[in-house]
């Protein structure tokens, strides 16, 4: 693993909210990096750090010191204007709440942000309909999410995040409003986006369940990435 | 992201019809305020527009078109005589008290023209000769007004300052601003239905010779003592502008049109808010994902435009109505298609400007927000 380029990585980042006597240390001196084809399990309890953390990486949030990379170029020293473009070739994003539009049908919703993400995208609705077909809900593409089962509303999103085929998928909790088998099946799901199409995919959870699924797993705790683990699946096999 | 924005938009109907409702009602309200407004400047310059004179002479100092100065044969004459006057013909305007069929009075207002005068006739003459207007103790009236005069057919006959008035031609659609009926004549009737003195009347209509710039020569009729002189166009907006503005009756009209566009402002931004406030969490996802502020702004913009187009329908369709009404009751709505184009473009403005709110709500929305829960 280590001799594989991560596709983005943080050095030495820190958040700090506010000022004074209300100053919150949010992240202290984090470095992670992110590898293709990886599940990385980001856990640790409430108010750690991973939202934090998960923003930073997904160039939604500016570190107060530190530096990201991405795909090699360090992006922290860039406009605020010029992220907008990274973020969309690079992240998808993925929700505990799903985050669809209930007028929209599942087709509709992947589509429109396939085409926000690039207004010159040709043929948005074939584009959005292969990777519904490719999430397994071929057959529930003119539904709207007010129809769809929690688990069928997780694959929508999954399918929206691929739009624009970013290298890196980001889930802040996705399995969190999901029954177990459903979220065995949206992890299983992430799994084979990973494995098989070579992307990162970067989960954060509380649900040590979920390890199964994962490559590494970094703990963070009251700011701190503390450790950063390889499951070893061989052993659990 | 037309599609987005209607599907927005639809997806809760009752919101929508609120919204629709709210611009449908603004919309109206400008359309029937403006242009009962405009129709009642169209009955002000009524008289002026209609006439082919050049230049309207008369006396000095008149401020307003249906109570001017009076003025007499030498001012005729030295405007007649001044070059690059082709025609000159004498005109009376004034006020009459006339007697009706049950014994009541009515108001009206005498128009005297001078026989063979060509430069002001009456016109949409429905009924009659109008020619028979020059012989003594003939007039001529409108058909609108035939509930005031209480009268409907040629061939009555009625007095006028307990002078004999027989109605020897109808007109349709030839209204006062002051809503006093017009009773056409000839000079010399005119003078004795008015109280006017023999040799006085009011103004001086003129014909400008061939190559002859109207201005120029209202500019030189003007320097006649005693007398003022406007070219026609200058005397219609003169007679527009002395009742629009120093009667409040302009600013009555557009603080009506005005609340009207507040109503529709009010109405369309709370419901577009809304609506952005219950998307803020998708709008999130989107600008996380690298959509830029421009595409999602767009779709809030397109919410506001579509309120705008069914609202101006729609409004269009009561004002419609409106003015079907109000043409029962005499008042004419004048939706000329200029007023119309002005009102969607105001709709329009007015739809977008009410989207400001949630336009600065998604600028200011930071993308990481979509991680707080």
């Amino acid at each position: 693993m280590t001799e594989r380029t991560p596709i983005a990585s943080l050095a030495g980042v820190s958040k700090i909210y506010g000022a004074g006597e209300t100053q919150v240390n949010a992240l202290e001196g984090a470095d992670l990096s992110v590898y293709p084809g990886e599940i990385l399990l980001i856990e640790g309890p409430s108010g750690s750090g991973k939202t934090t953390l998960i923003s930073i990486l997904g160039l939604l949030m500016r570190p107060t010191s530190g530096d990201v990379f991405v795909r090699g170029q360090r992006v922290t020293g860039l406009a605020q204007r010029e992220l907008p473009p990274i973020r969309a070739g690079t992240f998808g994003f993925i929700f505990q709440g799903f985050n669809l539009f209930p007028a929209l049908t599942a087709e509709e919703n992947v589509a429109i942000a396939i085409k926000m993400k690039d207004p010159r995208a040709r043929d948005a609705d074939a584009e959005a309909r292969r990777l519904l077909t490719a999430v397994g809900l071929d057959n529930r593409m003119h539904h709207k999410p007010g129809d769809l089962s929690g688990g069928q509303k997780q694959r929508v999103a999954i399918a929206r995040a691929l739009g624009g085929d970013p290298p890196i998928i980001i889930g802040d909790e996705p399995t969190a409003a999901l029954d177990t088998r459903t979220a065995l099946g949206v992890m299983a799901l992430l799994r084979e986006l990973a494995s098989i199409q070579g992307r990162a995919v970067v989960v954060v959870t509380h649900d040590p369940r979920l390890e199964r699924f994962a490559d590494r797993v970094a703990r963070v705790e009251d700011g701190r990435v503390t450790a950063v683990d390889t499951i070893d699946h061989s052993r659990a096999a | 992201m037309w599609t987005l924005a209607r599907k927005i938009l639809l997806h809760d109907r009752i919101k929508f019809t609120v919204a629709a409702a709210g611009v449908s009602i603004s919309v109206m309200l400008v359309l029937v305020q403006i242009g009962l407004y405009l129709g009642f400047m169209q009955n002000a310059s009524n008289l002026i527009d209609h006439a082919t004179a050049d230049v309207w002479v008369t006396g000095e100092g008149s401020e307003n078109f249906d109570f001017s100065a009076p003025i007499d044969e030498r001012a005729f004459y030295r405007v007649a005589s001044v070059p690059g006057v082709a025609h000159a013909e004498r005109m009376l305007l004034a006020f009459g008290q006339f007697r009706l069929a049950d014994g009541g009075t009515q108001g009206v207002q005498v128009v005297g023209l001078e026989p063979g005068g060509r430069l002001l006739r009456p016109w949409n003459v429905v009924a009659g000769d109008p020619a028979r207007i020059h012989q003594a103790g003939a007039i001529m009236v409108d058909v609108t007004e035939a509930a005031k005069l209480k009268l409907d057919r040629v061939g009555e006959r009625r007095e006028i300052f307990g002078v004999r008035a027989e109605v020897v031609g109808l007109t349709r659609g030839i209204r006062s601003f002051t809503t006093s009926p017009f009773v056409w004549t000839d000079l010399d009737s005119a003078r004795a239905y008015a109280l006017y003195p023999a040799e006085r009347f009011n103004y001086v209509l003129v014909e400008a010779a061939p190559g002859v710039d109207p201005g120029d020569l209202a500019r030189r009729l003007d320097q006649l003592p005693g007398l003022d002189a406007y070219t026609g166009p200058t005397m219609s907006a003169r007679a527009r502008h002395y009742w629009s503005s120093r009667t409040g009756v302009g600013a009555g009209f557009f603080t009506t049109a005005a609340l009207g566009v507040i109503v529709g402002l009010v109405v369309v931004g709370q419901i577009l808010y809304n609506g952005t406030l219950e998307h803020l969490k998708e709008y999130g996802t989107l600008k996380a994902m690298g959509a830029r502020d421009g595409a999602i702004l767009r779709v809030i913009v397109y919410q506001a435009l579509i309120s705008a187009a069914v609202g101006l329908v729609l409004g269009g369709g009561l004002a419609l109505a409106a003015r079907a009404a109000m043409a029962g009751a005499n008042l004419n709505v004048l939706l000329t298609r200029d007023l119309v184009i002005v009102t969607a473009i105001l709709t329009a403005v007015m739809c977008c400007l009410a989207s400001l709110l949630s336009v600065i709500k998604v600028l200011r929305l930071d993308p990481a927000s979509v991680f707080k829960g």
